[in-house]
């Protein structure tokens, strides 16, 4: 090979299609992987189906007839839970899982896209929280527990999966900080308190209110209802919810590529 | 103890804490339209989310920001004056001073005019009230904040004019080294921090009006010197001034610094607290007592921050350096900036915590950016700090852009990757100590040596996973952080697992969708030997499969250079064999490869030149023979009866060894032994005399080294 036919290799950017196609690619078996492994599948999917079935069909149905926010309310924490969950455990304990296996380092060394797993990641996670996140809305407009028109429906659908956004994010960060091994309780113990304290699964004593905004749930959730014009539970403007995830995702991002940097 | 200071790297500590109270003052200015209960009209904005915690901060900083400034001002004057020279003194001081602040103020004066009419507009909700007039005094004239550097003029001038008097008076120096024992004695036993503030209470006390919060009035309404802050700041300047004189003083507040803090933080604490409970001072013991505990917190703060400055930013720091040279043009030209940002957020429905530091930020973007771009390398930096820096200083050993490198003539021979007087070290550990080697065209380099020798760091400095602390790595001809050089690479790492339930074939065409021209993914598999295993889950594969998998990854994007970090662990002589197959045919095509390797065979077997690291250093290289030749040692063993010692008296005898009754002796003339060998002993029987393989070769370098 001639110096000429070197310059070209070394020097030129690939073609384009080449670069996305190594970008759809990485994302293509990022799904794979995903739903090749019962361990991340199962839970995310069966687990917030199940407990809205279990809650707001036989708990509180009754409820529901009554007052139809209730509906809302409760369809809005599984639904929230439905997109955060794989949005959070599917980055997160898979890129743990990754750096554990020494498979980080090798992409870094391969002429991998430097972005493309991170896309990977999170169009995958975007993925697994449509899956998730249908089969509730259908199981709650076919029991008729969800009193909404489709226009809010469809806004509150579109905020739930920008809602995953800074979850993606949460999970990266935990990932690219601790083991593999360890990675699926530190997700848990930062992402289980939140479920509870941020109101999402049941209102809050007034005495706990101040606390509430310190979780990213309680953003998504007011993110939803403002986009869905649901005001019986706007606690906070529209903007402070959007500032909130937007700082939350920049501050999970920053310190996920400050860690990597470090450590690779 | 405290390690001794030299005066250099004291002005670099110094210098920091200068920056830091300039600094500090943009980040006061910041928060003042956030105050809880100020009537609208006081500053450019109030803010819809006011914050009783940016009101106390404010407070605290206000309390000790500009007199820690006017200290080291004094610090500096002495110095300066010392070194210039009166004349030259006063000429440098009417640049650096005199000039920004007539300068500063007529160009910053409208911008700030226009931005607090802009802001006062907004708050009255679009109706201007009359705009507060000026006091009707003599001197009465809107300093804005650039009052600091007119009442440094004026302290200049007093204290120049008091320095030339005590010249004239204290001939025998007798006063002046008294007045240097008591400083350093002051501050050692903790009495300066207590008696430096009197003075400043005295002045505070003496107010009609006093509202706690601004500490000491701020002189900006006028230009008649103000008695609080020409006494208070006048104190800092001249105790500044005192301490750059008296030799053990610096030490003195070095070693005291936790101490002062510790002062600071109480006093401050005790302020807070009376402060909400009554934030107007009224005649009596509280008005008294809160000027006194300002004075201790003020000095407290002054001294420890210092202190801490000297104790713990010693040392040469670019970063450090930069800022501080930034700072002051910064605290020159934040105001409007600041304001114009509070006057824009002021409406927004956040909350101050979120407003607040976006103000921060957004103004020190700015201000840097102009001082970066506007200031630095222009006549305006030369009159600031003194000197100009070039628009585009290039640190040594950098790198020119890496989207476009002058690719190096590889043809023929030439190196395809080099590392050139490498040093890396991880903490106190060196891995790799000024080290040499480098990859021609289509040769296998088999880098041999044992665990911890340096040899995996090589290879990572080559596939742009960490960088150097010394010297030049290149791949292809450039920089391999670039990722167009690295499409030349093809890689097989130790300790890595690809994810389990992804096929080979698909971890092959993952890998080829890297790469701009790779083999299709039936080729890779049958070049690596691996067909049978397309379909087969990577989870599921023999240790040995998982590493031939590995491989075909690493080809298939036809690399030019191929890095192949132990790639026979594991494998059963069969798989080996067929691996090396591989490996031949790729050198076949052209590719160069680098090969690190436990097995010696390995590298005889394939390698055109070999390595030896140990320690990090390269410690013999060349082809397999020059290798064998360098250590031109034969290895002699026979039945004997002649005792080990006899043996190993004799010229050209290395080693002797003895196993029952086999004597093994190594030696450099294997002639002469032998011959000398069976001249001493009539019944050696199964005489043997062979080449010694690398392994011993090997073995004999890496013990030398050691």
């Amino acid at each position: 090979m001639n110096t000429l036919a070197l310059k070209s290799i070394v020097a030129d950017s690939p073609p384009r299609g080449r670069a996305l196609g190594a970008y759809l690619t990485e994302t293509q078996y990022e799904l794979t992987r995903m739903i090749r492994n019962p361990n991340v599948a199962v839970p995310v999917l069966v687990l917030p189906c199940g407990l809205y079935a279990l809650f707001a069909l036989l708990i509180a149905g009754e409820a529901i007839d009554k007052d139809p926010n209730v509906g809302i309310f409760l369809f809005a924490a599984f639904s929230i839970m439905a997109v955060t969950m794989p949005a959070l455990f599917g980055t997160g304990v898979t890129l743990a899982l990754e750096r554990d296996m020494g498979l980080l380092r090798l992409k870094r060394a391969q002429p991998a896209p430097p972005a493309a797993w991170v896309v990977a990641k999170i169009v995958s996670g975007l993925v697994l929280a449509v899956l998730a996140y249908v089969p509730i809305v259908v199981l709650a407009l076919a029991t008729g527990k969800l009193s909404l028109a489709p226009g809010q429906v469809a806004a509150l659908s579109a905020a739930l999966m920008v809602g995953t956004i800074p979850f993606c994010a949460m999970g990266l960060m935990i990932g690219s900080l601790v083991s593999g091994t360890a990675a699926p309780a530190y997700a848990n113990l930062i992402y289980l308190p939140g479920c509870y304290l941020s109101g999402m699964f049941f209102p809050l004593p007034q005495s706990m209110y101040w606390q509430a905004p310190i979780w990213p749930q309680f953003h998504v959730e007011q993110f939803a209802m403002h986009l869905a014009g649901i005001t019986k539970y706007q606690f906070e403007p529209l903007q402070m919810a959007i500032a909130s995830m937007l700082g939350y995702t920049v501050l999970f991002a920053g310190i996920t590529i400050w860690r990597l940097k470090q450590r690779g | 103890m405290n390690k001794q200071i030299s005066p250099e790297n004291r002005l670099h500590a110094l210098d920091a804490v200068r920056g830091f109270a300039l600094l500090l003052g943009v980040a006061f200015h910041a928060a003042l339209s956030f105050m809880p209960g100020w009537p609208p009209g006081i500053w450019a904005m109030n803010d819809n989310s006011p914050s009783q915690f940016l009101s106390d901060a404010a407070f605290v900083t206000h309390i000790f920001r500009m007199s820690l400034f006017f200290f080291i001002a004094g610090y500096f004057g002495r110095l300066l004056y010392q070194k210039l020279g009166a004349r030259s003194f006063w000429s440098n001081r009417l640049k650096r001073i005199l000039v920004p602040l007539v300068a500063g103020w007529v160009v910053l004066f409208p911008l700030i005019a226009f931005i607090w009419t802009v802001g006062i507009t907004k708050v009255f909700g679009g109706t201007t009230p009359p705009m507060p007039e000026m006091p009707k005094v003599p001197g009465a004239f809107p300093l804005t904040h650039l009052w600091f550097l007119y009442q440094l003029l004026l302290i200049y001038v007093a204290v120049i004019a008091v320095r030339s008097i005590v010249a004239r008076l204290d001939t025998a120096q007798r006063l002046r080294c008294i007045v240097d024992a008591a400083v350093v004695g002051s501050i050692r036993t903790f009495a300066a921090v207590f008696t430096l503030g009197l003075p400043l209470a005295a002045a505070l006390m003496s107010l009609s009006f006093w509202f706690y919060w601004q500490g000491i009035p701020t002189p900006d309404q006028s230009l008649i010197p103000q008695i609080p802050a020409s006494v208070g700041f006048g104190t800092a300047f001249v105790f500044g001034w005192l301490v750059h004189r008296s030799s053990g003083a610096l030490t003195a507040i070095t070693q005291r610094w936790f101490q002062h803090l510790v002062f600071a933080v109480i006093g401050t604490a005790w302020l807070l607290h009376t402060l909400h409970a009554q934030p107007m001072a009224q005649p009596g013991l509280t008005k008294t007592l809160f000027a006194l505990v300002f004075g201790v917190s003020l000095w407290g703060w002054v001294l420890g921050l210092t202190g801490a400055a000297l104790r713990f930013l010693s040392n040469y720091s670019a970063v450090r350096r930069y800022v501080a040279d930034a700072s002051y043009w910064i605290y020159l030209a934040h105001l409007p900036v600041v304001a114009a940002f509070q006057v824009w957020v002021g409406h927004w429905p956040l909350h101050w915590s979120v407003k607040y530091p976006l103000i921060l930020v957004a103004s020190f973007v700015v201000l840097f950016l102009s001082y970066h771009y506007l200031v630095r390398p222009t006549f305006i930096g030369q009159l600031l700090n003194g000197r100009k820096h070039p628009r585009k200083p290039l640190p040594p050993g950098s790198t020119p852009s890496p989207t476009s490198p002058p690719p190096a003539d590889t043809s023929n021979g030439g190196p395809v990757a080099q590392l050139r007087g490498i040093t890396k070290r991880f903490g106190a550990v060196t891995a790799l100590n000024s080290i040499d080697i480098e990859v021609r065209r289509g040769e296998l380099l088999a880098v041999l040596g044992p665990n911890g020798a340096g040899k995996s760091t090589a290879i990572s400095l080559w596939l742009g996973l960490i960088e150097p602390d010394a010297g030049a790595v290149t791949l292809l001809g450039g920089d391999p952080q670039d990722i167009g050089r690295r499409r030349g690479l093809g890689v097989m790492m130790q300790d890595v697992e690809l994810p389990k339930e992804l096929k080979v074939r698909e971890l092959v065409r993952l890998a080829a969708s890297y790469y701009d021209d790779p083999m299709s993914v039936e080729e890779t598999l049958r070049r690596a030997g691996i067909e049978h295993l397309a379909n087969r889950a990577y989870g599921k594969l023999s240790g040995g499969q998982k590493r031939q998998a590995q491989f075909a990854i690493a080809i298939c994007g036809r690399p030019q250079v191929l890095f192949l970090d132990e790639p026979t662990v594991g494998l059963d002589v069969q798989a080996r064999e067929a691996l090396w197959t591989s490996v031949r045919r790729m050198l076949a095509d052209g590719c160069s490869v680098v090969l690190t390797t436990h097995y010696l065979e390995e590298a005889e077997a394939l390698a055109d030149r070999i390595a030896v690291v140990t320690k990090g250093r390269v410690i013999a290289s060349g082809s397999v023979d020059d290798m064998r030749a360098l250590v031109a040692r034969r290895q002699i063993s026979c039945e004997s009866q002649l005792t080990l010692a006899e043996v190993r008296a004799w010229p050209g005898v290395v080693d002797a060894q003895r196993t029952q009754e086999r004597l093994s002796i190594t030696a450099t003339d294997a002639e002469g032994v032998v011959r000398r060998l069976l001249a001493a002993d009539t019944t050696l029987v199964r005489l043997e005399v062979r080449q010694a393989g690398l392994n011993e070769a090997f073995n004999e370098l890496t013990r030398e080294a050691a």
